[in-house]
């Protein structure tokens, strides 16, 4: 599905270069539910984002489904970020603006579709999470399992491939954490791709594949 | 898409009240000079009111002479007979006007002594503009021909002579200078360049007839062509004529100069001192007044720039989230100018309705007397393209420098 190919990653400032991600080889296979494990600052949130193409890398490849991107442009790498990735983060993002319905049809402005048919897909995305009853809510009237519940939503929305998690449940308390794992693990299920980034054991180890990360290195 | 563009900018409008005030006063302060020195010019410049006709007359208001010596030299208004002499005749117009500038004079009325301001006029000025008379007539050629002492007053001045009705005018008789004319008409009010007065008398009572020898003088001349298309052939004829006049005295004055040109030539040559030359420096003006306005706009703008800026930067999480679910740097950029032009056009909508209240305090303060100016649909036309303009001068920069946003960095709040 994807495969990341000595893959490195440098950050710059005026001053201070940080290697963040080093020769990385990776691949994530289609069906699969990938946990990525590692101290704080050790490359898996910067891994997470070159899965996802929100970032590029400064040396190595990347191929979505045996296609290189390495040279798309803004305008295919947005195009391929919307049909087949869909993100969730652990503050949520949600555009506190916009109604939970609105938020949860965001990934679908960027495609042709119909209003009508938007709000559709929308209101069953938000069904399937358990919060059909909330699409007239704004964010700041719903509780922290619930925003996250949203993000899924908006995450699964546009039918992705892979959906790529980064510290899902590190907002939550342990009841709504174990409620977004559900939801995720009944994704996966459904045939949905995940990729995980998480600090914790118990949820890794409810997933088919842990995958280590140290120093900007994978470990095991 | 643009239903959701609309939806996101009223969203960002309510959710920072203070900002989209503070952003809608600047862009409403900014169009509301603009619009009412536009509606201004227009009023000035366009045919309308009382020179309704002015895209098919134009004036000759100055006569230059050139002596022999260096630096001799003479401008002032035409005489009579350089209008009856050398331009009434004119082949291919339909008439030619001769009109004094308007003089302060005095009216008596028992102990009362009023100051107003009158023109000496020949019927065919009464032709050329479009006066709308209230009551009573307007001066014809045999009054002219005549010599009859009779006056037409405005209606601002007829109220204050003789209260009521503007007809309460007609029939009266005023002392003007020690000369008795009698009213025979009232006309509504007007400030136009040619129109201006407050009462009006035939040329032929003035106490002598010398005016009539005279090459320069009081005198303004309006030369009426039968069709707008033949302003030019008559501007040109003009230019001919001056070649041919002979100053009275030619052992003095050896090159005569005058134009005929419209409202704005006029206005440019007198600002630009061009009275030698055909070009009026009407083009260099309008140029220097487009870069004024531009000028006048872009400061403004910078500053909406900068605000708009820390608008966006506030946002720069949400542009993180639309560009990880597909949002390419050219849907947000447009997205982002397209909610500047919309507060821009709410902003000109405002703007609107305010520089109507503006003119109208304008017309009632008789800061410019008799100033009657309307908000008509080329000026707001006018207005919302400047609005829009204004809008995207001070939307695109800061929506491209933020769109360009690498989403890692928006997501996490830097820039």
């Amino acid at each position: 599905m994807i495969r990341l190919s000595k893959v490195s990653k440098t950050y710059r400032t005026d001053k201070v270069e940080t290697l963040a991600l080093k020769d990385v080889d990776l691949h994530v296979k289609k069906g699969e539910f990938v946990a990525m494990m590692g101290p704080s600052g050790c490359g898996k949130s910067t891994l997470l984002n070159l899965i996802g193409l929100l970032d590029r890398p400064g040396q190595g490849s990347i191929e979505v489904e045996g296609i290189p991107i390495t040279r798309y442009r803004d305008k295919q790498v947005a195009k391929l970020r919307n049909s087949t990735f869909g993100f969730i983060f652990q503050s949520f993002h949600l555009i506190p603006d916009l109604r939970v319905i609105d938020n949860v049809e965001l990934p679908l402005l960027y495609r042709k579709m119909a209003a009508g048919e938007r709000r559709r897909v929308a209101r069953e995305a938000l069904e399937k999470v358990g919060l059909g009853a909330r699409m007239d809510h704004y964010p700041n009237q719903l509780s922290g399992g619930q925003q996250q519940r949203v993000a899924i939503a908006r995450a699964i929305v546009g039918q992705p491939q892979v959906l790529l998690a980064d510290e899902p449940t590190g907002n939550l308390d342990s009841k709504m954490g174990e409620e977004v794992m559900d939801i995720l693990l009944k994704l996966n299920e459904e045939g949905t791709t995940v990729v995980m980034v998480t600090h914790d054991e118990r949820e890794a180890r409810r997933t088919s594949r842990i995958v280590r990360v140290f120093d900007g290195q994978l470990v095991a | 898409m643009f239903r959701n563009y609309l939806l996101t900018a009223w969203k960002v409008f309510m959710r920072r009240k203070l900002f989209t005030a503070i952003n809608l006063l600047c862009i409403v302060l900014t169009l509301v000079v603009l619009m009412v020195i536009a509606s201004l010019l227009e009023t000035a410049f366009h045919p309308s009111g009382v020179e309704g006709r002015s895209d098919r007359f134009l004036q000759v208001f100055t006569i230059r002479m050139d002596g022999h010596e260096d630096g001799h030299r003479s401008t002032s208004p035409l005489g009579y007979k350089l209008i009856e002499k050398y331009l009434k005749p004119m082949p291919g117009v339909e008439r030619v006007a001769a009109v004094t500038l308007p003089a302060s004079v005095s009216v008596y009325q028992g102990p009362n002594v009023s100051e107003l301001q009158m023109r000496h006029a020949d019927a065919d000025y009464w032709k050329v503009l479009d006066f709308r008379l209230l009551a009573g007539r307007l001066p014809t050629a045999a009054d002219d021909a005549a010599g009859r002492m009779i006056a037409v007053l405005n209606a601002s001045s007829a109220r204050r002579l003789f209260p009521g009705a503007p007809k309460a005018a007609i029939g009266q008789r005023i002392d003007v200078g020690g000369q008795m004319f009698e009213v025979v008409g009232v006309v509504e009010d007007a400030m136009h360049l040619n129109a201006y007065a407050d009462i009006w008398a035939p040329i032929s009572t003035f106490t002598s007839s010398d005016y009539r020898n005279e090459l320069t003088g009081m005198f303004v001349a309006l030369v009426m062509a039968e069709r707008s298309a033949d302003i030019a052939r008559i501007r040109d004829q003009v230019a001919q004529i001056a070649r041919g006049v002979v100053a009275d005295d030619p052992k003095e004055w050896k090159r005569i100069y005058f134009w005929a040109d419209g409202k704005l030539d006029l206005f440019a040559r007198i600002l630009t001192n061009s009275d030698d030359v055909p070009d009026s420096g009407a083009g260099k003006l309008l140029a220097g007044i487009t870069v004024a306005m531009i000028v006048f706009m872009l400061l403004p703008a910078l500053n909406l720039v900068n605000l708009n800026t820390g608008r966006i930067m506030e946002r720069r999480s949400e542009i993180g989230v639309r560009k990880a679910f597909g949002a390419t740097s050219s849907q947000l950029a447009v997205q982002l100018v397209i909610e500047n032009v919309l507060l821009c056009l709410a902003g000109g909508l405002i703007a609107l309705l305010a520089t109507a209240g503006v003119l109208a305090w304008l017309e009632s303060a008789d800061l410019i007397p008799y100033l009657k100016v309307e908000l008509n649909l080329a000026v707001f036309g006018w207005g919302m393209l400047i609005a829009t303009v204004f809008g995207l001068l001070s939307g695109v920069l800061p929506a491209w420098k933020m769109s360009r946003l690498d989403p890692v960095h928006a997501l996490k709040g830097a820039i």
